[in-house]
């Protein structure tokens, strides 16, 4: 008779694990954010919006900016997440077209430049990202590193070259898509672009899976040159004590607006709206600044409260990014079935 | 016995296999069928015209299908010879690797592979050991393209021969064998005409499982796959791009290459079936080898693969104590601290994170079992049935692998688009932004274990032995609970040991549904290494397989305890 018992035991178990899981989990009337930040700076925000709202119960998901969008678009008949914290403005573009997120004007709205925001209000940017050419500064003097775009072109990188897959990627969708773009813009045709993109791959030693195994592999020197984002790059010297610098392209590099959102049909929009306008308030973008190295957007902070290093001018590259959003899909589609891998290496 | 009772029973088993085959397999992948062969609302094969007009497409499906059968050739060439070598032979050594063998099968996918690009790696240990004994200007090799794929997928797939050949030497009857060689058959055509045979459905079941494990294999080609194309990579691509469209019909292609797989293969499974006999024969002992050279070459042979088998492992034991940054071109860390380990232990999210874990991988191994004998029961039943024939159990079999043959992503997604609002069919039931997911998802995923295990040990069962109870007047449950139960226990134990096992390490499905009460390791770890964390990562890696470790000591007890 003992597997009887056994049976007995065994219902009444996953019977009390069935109901104690079940309350809690649903309809909870928590703020549930959905973020790529890292867990550091996610941790250290909620403890602060808790010091100064004793009370809020705050939950976050950590994940690539890219899983949040495929999860808002799965959930999309029943939203989870109230505030989506973080991702290139041209993925808060596409989901604001496939109409999951929720219009919502903060009280800075008017002290954010153009284009830093959706017409519809619909997302705003936070921080700015321009994109640099790294270098592992070991093995590459600051004198011999590319200060170009198209120096990473010179057959003395060849096999030199590491690139993160930019298939997953909005960092590296945005420089292929802008090296496409500066040809197109002048001659309405993609053939330079996808010219570049050739020799680029050429120089290639690999496309790496992610960025972690990016800037490891660049530490480790299995490559000596990327194209990656420069807040990044620093944090990756300074905080992880890799090898790295980065110099910023000379002819104009692309900036990336980094942006937040609210989830259409969430559950608690008023708390996600005033964590929403804590997180961007002047002390927390400066506090993010110099902590977290996150370049503000809004435009009427004292940037002497900035990094020293926020403030250095650079050239930016303008950049039609609707166009890039809508054609560069194709571009990279090219790239990806006929230009990736193919290149000869002689 | 009353023609009703004994109906009963067998109602109630179909009636939940059917259950969870229709909502959890049919339901959800309907939709996935359906957007494959539709566009703008029309049934079309446009979409398959579309796709495989794609020379990259093509390309991807000959790559997947080439790099799975050459996974298999490698795999049986590895396990089959260690099968033979550790069941049949006795020596100093056997009993390490007989514990160590199956470690990569429980090796967690996103730890594995990271493991493995610190020891394999163009900067890993191995390679910075032979850059600085010869003195190289750069690294002696890349962990990329088919060589890194291959020995990925050998290393981590192998077992499923060494395990299933080893399990299936253990069945074969030893008389046979013997009553051969003194007819003077030669030694030759006693393998071939005697244990071939035999060992025919362990080998085949082995097969089948490492081809569709390959087939569905994402992290390796993600990593290290280099410019290979394989289909799994161009369904990630198309999904990334947005050509949602494309990636489902990409994804129906992979299933049913997958599906035909194992239709081929069911067909030399069934034909040799030598359940009886191995019952009724004495199995062989293992030989001691006596010979001196022989048996330092074997033991040495031992020693060698356990030290294979254990490297990643101590690669990733090693990386938890590095500090950060004091790794670039250094043959070892440089710097070691606690620091990982204190990060981990101090914090009360990490504790949840494996309470979530070990509970979901529980539930859902448990449920699996449970399912598994109803629907092992009902495959066995030997009685002939109009209801019951031999199509609908082949049908059964194959709705059952569906979920192993695809990726885990499509299986995620294609449960939380079917469970993510209420419906007509089903009500209020939504798994979506609940607890329930993820164990549901476990299930779905890694029941094909189970079931096979069981499914092995059951047709090793003498049917004859049920009939005696039955005649013996002993009701169902009691032939169950005193005559099946404790004969195929073990087996069945095994099998749902696996699924927990490698339901504790899931990712690829998780990311995708996961919420903030059933956060899993996985998702951890992944933030970690996010965040450059590679030591902290690595600390819950070593964390993850110490609990694995534990389980499995403790289903070796369980194992026993019927027994």
């Amino acid at each position: 008779m003992r597997p009887r018992y056994f049976l007995a035991v065994l219902f009444f178990l996953l019977t009390s694990v069935f109901f104690s899981c079940r309350s809690g989990s649903v309809n909870s009337r928590r703020l549930l954010i959905y973020t790529p930040h890292g867990q550091d700076l996610l941790r250290d925000f909620v403890a602060r919006y808790k010091q100064k709202y004793p009370g809020a119960e705050v939950q976050f998901l950590d994940m690539g900016s890219r899983e949040v969008l495929e999860r808002v678009r799965v959930e999309r008949n029943r939203p989870q997440a109230d505030l989506w914290w973080g991702a290139a403005h041209t993925t808060f573009q596409t989901a604001a077209d496939e109409n999951l997120l929720e219009e919502f004007r903060p009280s800075w709205a008017d002290k954010v430049p153009e284009g830093s925001y959706d017409k519809q209000s619909r997302w705003y940017g936070t921080y700015e990202t321009p994109q640099v050419i790294a270098y592992n500064s070991d093995a590459v003097s600051a004198a011999d590193a590319p200060r170009d775009w198209d120096d990473v072109l010179d057959p003395k990188w060849r096999d030199k070259v590491l690139i993160r897959n930019p298939n997953p990627s909005d960092t590296m969708r945005a420089i292929f898509g802008a090296m496409v773009w500066r040809f197109q813009k002048d001659t309405g045709s993609t053939d330079q672009g996808y010219e570049w993109l050739r020799k680029l791959d050429a120089n290639v030693h690999e496309y790496t899976a992610d960025g972690t195994l990016l800037m490891q592999k660049l530490g480790r020197r299995e490559g000596l040159i990327t194209l990656w984002d420069m807040p990044d790059v620093r944090l990756f010297k300074e905080q992880k004590n890799l090898p790295v610098a980065y110099n910023l392209p000379s002819s104009g590099t692309p900036v990336i607006t980094d942006g937040i959102a609210i989830v259409k049909g969430s559950a608690n929009q008023e708390e996600a709206k005033r964590f929403y306008e804590f997180v961007t308030t002047p002390e927390s973008l400066s506090y993010a600044a110099q902590k977290y190295y996150r370049i503000p957007v809004r435009t009427d902070l004292d940037r002497s409260t900035l990094p020293a290093w926020m403030n250095e001018p650079f050239t930016r590259m303008p950049l039609d990014w609707d166009l890039l959003r809508k054609q560069g899909s194709d571009w990279l589609r090219y790239w990806d079935t006929s230009i990736r891998g193919r290149s000869s290496k002689q | 016995m009353d023609h009703t009772a004994r109906k009963l029973p067998v109602l109630l088993l179909f009636l939940v296999t059917a259950l969870v085959l229709v909502y959890g397999v049919l339901y959800p992948n309907l939709a996935v069928v359906t957007t494959s062969f539709q566009r703008s609302g029309q049934w079309t094969l446009a979409n398959y015209r579309d796709v495989l007009a794609q020379r990259v497409v093509l390309e991807a499906i000959l790559t997947s299908i080439g790099l799975s059968v050459f996974t298999v050739a490698l795999c049986a060439f590895v396990g089959v010879p260690l099968a033979f070598l550790f069941e049949r032979y006795d020596f100093p050594g056997r009993r390490l690797f007989g514990a160590l063998a199956a470690l990569p099968l429980v090796l967690p996918p996103l730890v594995g592979t990271v493991a493995f690009i610190f020891l394999c790696g163009e900067s890993g240990i191995l390679a910075r050991t032979v850059q600085h004994l010869l003195g190289l200007e750069t690294s002696p090799w890349t962990l990329r393209g088919w060589p890194a794929l291959l020995l990925f997928h050998t290393y981590t797939m192998y077992p499923f021969f060494y395990v299933l050949t080893g399990a299936g030497l253990r069945r074969v009857d030893a008389s046979l064998a013997e009553a051969a060689r003194s007819l003077g058959a030669s030694r030759v055509a006693v393998a071939r005409r005697v244990l071939l045979p035999q060992l025919t459905p362990a080998l085949i079941a082995a097969a089948l499982l490492t081809f569709m494990t390959s087939m569905a294999s994402f992290s390796a080609p993600l990593l290290f796959g280099g410019n290979v194309r394989v289909l799994t990579l161009e369904i990630f691509t198309a999904r990334q791009r947005g050509d949602m469209t494309i990636a489902v019909t990409e994804t129906v292609i992979l299933a049913t290459i997958s599906l035909a797989a194992l239709v081929f293969f069911q067909r030399y499974e069934g034909t040799r079936k030598f359940v009886a006999a191995a019952l009724k024969g004495a199995t062989r002992r293992r030989e001691p080898i006596k010979s001196g050279g022989v048996r330092v070459m074997a033991t040495l042979s031992a020693i060698v693969f356990s030290v294979i088998l254990v490297l990643p492992v101590a690669t990733l034991i090693l990386v938890s104590f590095a500090g950060d940054g004091s790794w670039t071109t250094q043959t070892i860390p440089s710097q070691y601290t606690l620091g990982n380990f204190r990060r981990l232990f101090s914090e009360p999210q990490s504790y949840e994170v494996f309470l979530n874990s070990l509970l979901m991988s529980a539930i859902a191994a448990v449920g699996a079992l449970a399912w598994s004998f109803c629907v092992v029961t009902l495959l066995m039943r030997r009685v002939r049935s109009r209801v019951l024939g031999p199509g609908v159990r082949r049908i059964l079999s194959l709705l059952i692998l569906i979920p192993w043959a695809l990726p885990g992503t499509v299986v995620a997604v294609s449960i939380a688009e079917a469970y993510g609002q209420p419906g007509s069919l089903l009500g209020s039931f939504v798994l979506v932004g609940t607890f329930w997911i993820l164990p549901v998802i476990y299930f779905l995923r890694f029941m094909p274990l189970v079931v096979r295990a069981l499914q092995a040990s059951m047709e090793q069962l003498d049917p004859s032995l049920d009939e005696a109870a039955r005649s013996l007047g002993a009701r169902v449950w009691q032939r169950f609970a005193r005559v099946t139960l404790p004969l195929v226990w073990p087996g069945a134990v095994a099998g749902t040991l696996l699924a927990f096992v490698i339901a504790l390490g899931e990712y690829v499905a998780s990311v995708l549904v996961f919420v903030p009460a059933n956060r899993p390791i996985s998702i951890a770890i992944a933030s970690e290494l996010r965040d450059f964390n590679l030591g902290a990562a690595a600390a819950y890696g070593v964390v993850l397989i110490g609990i694995i470790a534990i389980s499995m000591i403790v289903a070796g007890k369980l194992e026993r305890w019927r027994a």
